[in-house]
């Protein structure tokens, strides 16, 4: 058990596909035998997917154009008239 | 026309050239405002002081980044000058987090299954939403901009300005962290289902 929480930076790229091959092999053979970092794993995965579900918040319009006239604004005001 | 090319026009005065720049940006650093503040009023500020700033310092801009990047770390600035970390948890030492607890002979973890299971993906959001906002801003930071934002780490360093090291190892404390969170929350709502 003490074991896993070296392992909880590999266990990271793992889950982001980013570990290299041979260490891949190791871990998988440890996931076999290791329930918590198997859940570890599932776990780790779908925090990401998670936080990455909704619909994405988008600048509501009333606001963008708020921000378009106070940027032509201080654009006047920086570069004169063009 | 790319980046370069549009930065230059910028650079000399050029506003179109400026609003192509920054078009494809301005949701992004709205989310992001919208997840660390929680509220419309301040993101509206922040996203507002962000590209008037953009414009004062345009000239100042050396392209050893990308456009934005640039904008990103301008605008974590005015965050950071904003709001602060005002009612963040603290985090605890990363071993806590870790899947042996402290010792051998740790108790088994709670297995997930699918949460969707348990809360309706209104309900999920909501949870989301707020623990992400209960990181400080440091966690929460690097994650969303890795993980939302699909930034690489390379870019997510330059942005928040640590090296890459500090910052994979951010983004993994906020990580476990939100993890331990939500295990929480779904443990509980599988015991009470149980029930
Ligand atoms: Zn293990």
């Amino acid at each position: 058990m003490k074991e896993c929480n070296k392992q909880i930076e590999q266990i990271c790229d793992y889950v982001d596909g980013e570990l290299d091959s041979s260490l891949c092999r190791e871990l998988e053979a440890h996931l076999k035998d290791c329930k918590n970092c198997r859940i570890m794993v599932d776990s780790l995965r779908q925090t990401v997917i998670l936080c990455r579900e909704g619909k994405p918040e988008r600048l509501p319009g009333e606001l963008e154009s708020r921000l378009n006239s106070a940027l032509k604004r201080r654009w006047k005001k920086k570069f004169g008239k063009k | 026309m790319n980046e370069n090319q549009l930065v230059k026009l910028a650079q000399a005065g050029d506003f179109d050239a400026f609003n192509l720049l920054i078009v494809g940006h301005k949701d992004k650093i709205y989310r992001l405002a919208m997840k660390l503040t929680g509220n419309r009023e301040d993101a509206e500020d922040i996203v507002q002081e962000t590209f008037l700033k953009a414009i004062d310092n345009i000239d100042k801009f050396r392209r050893e980044s990308s456009f934005g990047t640039w904008l990103y770390a301008i605008a974590l600035n005015n965050i950071k000058a904003q709001a602060g970390d005002r009612k963040k948890m603290t985090l605890k030492p990363i071993e806590e987090y870790l899947p042996g607890g402290h010792e051998a002979g740790a108790a088994e973890l709670f297995d997930w299954g699918d949460p969707h299971k348990l809360f309706e993906q209104k309900q999920l959001q909501k949870l989301i939403e707020s623990s992400l906002a209960k990181l400080p801003h440091k966690y929460s930071v690097p994650f969303i901009l890795r993980y939302i934002e699909e930034m690489s780490i390379d870019e997510v360093a330059a942005a928040i300005k640590l090296s890459v090291a500090a910052t994979k190892s951010r983004i993994m404390r906020a990580r476990l962290a939100l993890r331990e969170m939500l295990s929480e929350v779904f443990k509980e709502r599988a015991n009470e289902r149980v029930q």
